[in-house]
């Protein structure tokens, strides 16, 4: 799949431990169900598309759109080599908001669930509410996936996780995009099952 | 807890629901075959069409006809785009029935509607990117070419999970703004789907019949 890897572990083998064995199939290839990977043209086209997205949602494509050419490249390259410093000199831009503001438009997310048909869940949504409080992942989950969230009697039947913990849900969601985001500048979060051991 | 859209959306989803509504609306008048399809677990839906476009493989007798002559149903000037001799069957009547299906589905990131397309053989083998710009007219494929996998890519299905291609929303907006604008200023019956898929449409094989211009508006 053309997820992020840490995702795909959350998401479907979190209790495994490490390191992850995976079985690779060489025939067969599912067209109906998964996405093509025939070059590293196509992925980077794919990863560019994600971040121009989320730039869409946190600034209406105004800081990627000022961009020239050899930035997105560079943002790509830095990634495809292993280049923190390289990658971040570009990607700091997205993370900046306007002084008068106090974070992005929206906050650009996807919210997973093996058990959904839908691929996942994504939404407008904003970072803080009318009144200036800042909106939290508690927040996100009781507005777009209420399922997530059980019933504050009962025992939480699901693990909210990103990048292989799980967050307080008190968690403002601008600091969560600025500091938890993938590299395509989206959080992915994984809803699963509590484990049972 | 529910949050508000913002006012500057002119576009957003309830909007983009209602002129599929009245776009479906004329299809059926025309028998065009557009659906809606609401999403299970949600309100959100979208729109889609599936046509099946048959091509002849050779005509052996009548001397008129080319040799790569097919037939198209239905009848549309720009699917004639020539084909490879590696697609000229041998048999007489070998025949290549080529289901595509479109989808409107709305991007609340974009805040634009977005055409997601695909292809396949009657066995359910999909076509490829490259088979798709075969079929595609040659007035469209020099722009497209400039840059294929930056205005089509292959993505997700945002509702379904499967893999479509995408033509890439984020030039929409400008240029829709302009259309919507003066659609306004001449208080013409203005339709954003129909006035976005009769200009985005045809380069991916999809045209719509000119009697939508004339379909009246929600406002009557």
């Amino acid at each position: 799949m053309h997820y992020p890897i840490g995702l795909l572990f959350d998401l479907l083998a979190s209790s495994s431990a490490l390191p992850w064995n995976i079985t690779v199939h060489f025939k067969s290839f599912p067209e109906k169900d998964l996405l093509h990977c025939p070059s590293k043209d196509v992925i980077e086209a794919h990863f560019m598309s994600c971040v121009k997205e989320a730039d869409a949602l946190k600034h209406k494509s105004q800081v990627i759109n000022e961009m020239q050419k050899k930035d997105h490249k560079q943002l790509w390259m830095g990634l495809q080599n292993d280049r923190f410093d390289q990658f971040w000199a570009i990607n700091r831009k997205l993370m900046e908001y306007p002084a008068e503001e106090n974070g992005f438009r929206y906050i650009p997310f996807r919210i997973y669930q093996t058990t959904t048909e839908r691929p996942f869940i994504q939404k407008l949504f904003r970072p803080m509410a009318a009144d200036g409080q800042l909106h939290t992942l508690g927040d996100l989950l009781k507005e777009v996936c209420p399922s997530a969230i059980a019933p504050e009697d009962g025992e939480r039947k699901n693990q909210v996780m990103i990048h292989g913990i799980e967050p307080m849900l008190e968690t403002p969601l601008q600091w969560l995009s600025e500091h938890l985001s993938y590299p395509d500048n989206f959080l992915h979060i994984s809803i699963i099952p509590q484990p049972t051991d | 807890m529910s949050f508000s859209m913002e006012e500057d959306e002119f576009f957003g989803e309830k909007v983009f629901q209602h002129y599929c509504a009245e776009f479906i609306k004329h299809s059926q008048q025309i028998g065009d075959g557009w659906e809606w399809r609401t999403s299970k677990d949600c309100s959100d839906g979208y729109m889609c069409k599936t046509h099946f476009q048959i091509k002849s493989g050779t005509l052996v007798s009548h001397p008129e006809t080319s040799a790569h002559a097919q037939t198209c149903l239905p009848m549309e000037e720009a699917l004639e785009s020539p084909l490879d001799d590696s697609e000229v069957t041998e048999t007489d009547t070998a025949t290549e029935v080529i289901k595509y299906e479109y989808h409107v589905v709305y991007s609340c990131s974009y805040q634009v509607p977005v055409l997601y397309f695909r292809a396949s053989f009657l066995d359910g083998k999909p076509l490829a990117l490259k088979d798709i710009w075969e079929r595609v007219h040659e007035c469209y494929k020099t722009r497209l070419l400039q840059g294929p996998w930056d205005t089509i890519t292959q993505q997700e299905h945002p509702i379904l999970g499967q893999p479509f291609f995408v033509l890439h929303p984020c030039k929409t907006s400008e240029f829709m703004t302009p259309v919507f604008k003066s659609s306004q200023k001449t208080n013409r019956n203005f339709n954003y789907i129909t006035s976005w898929l009769s200009i985005v449409g045809p380069a991916v094989g999809l045209n719509l019949p000119l009697s939508y211009a004339r379909a009246a508006s929600w406002d009557e």
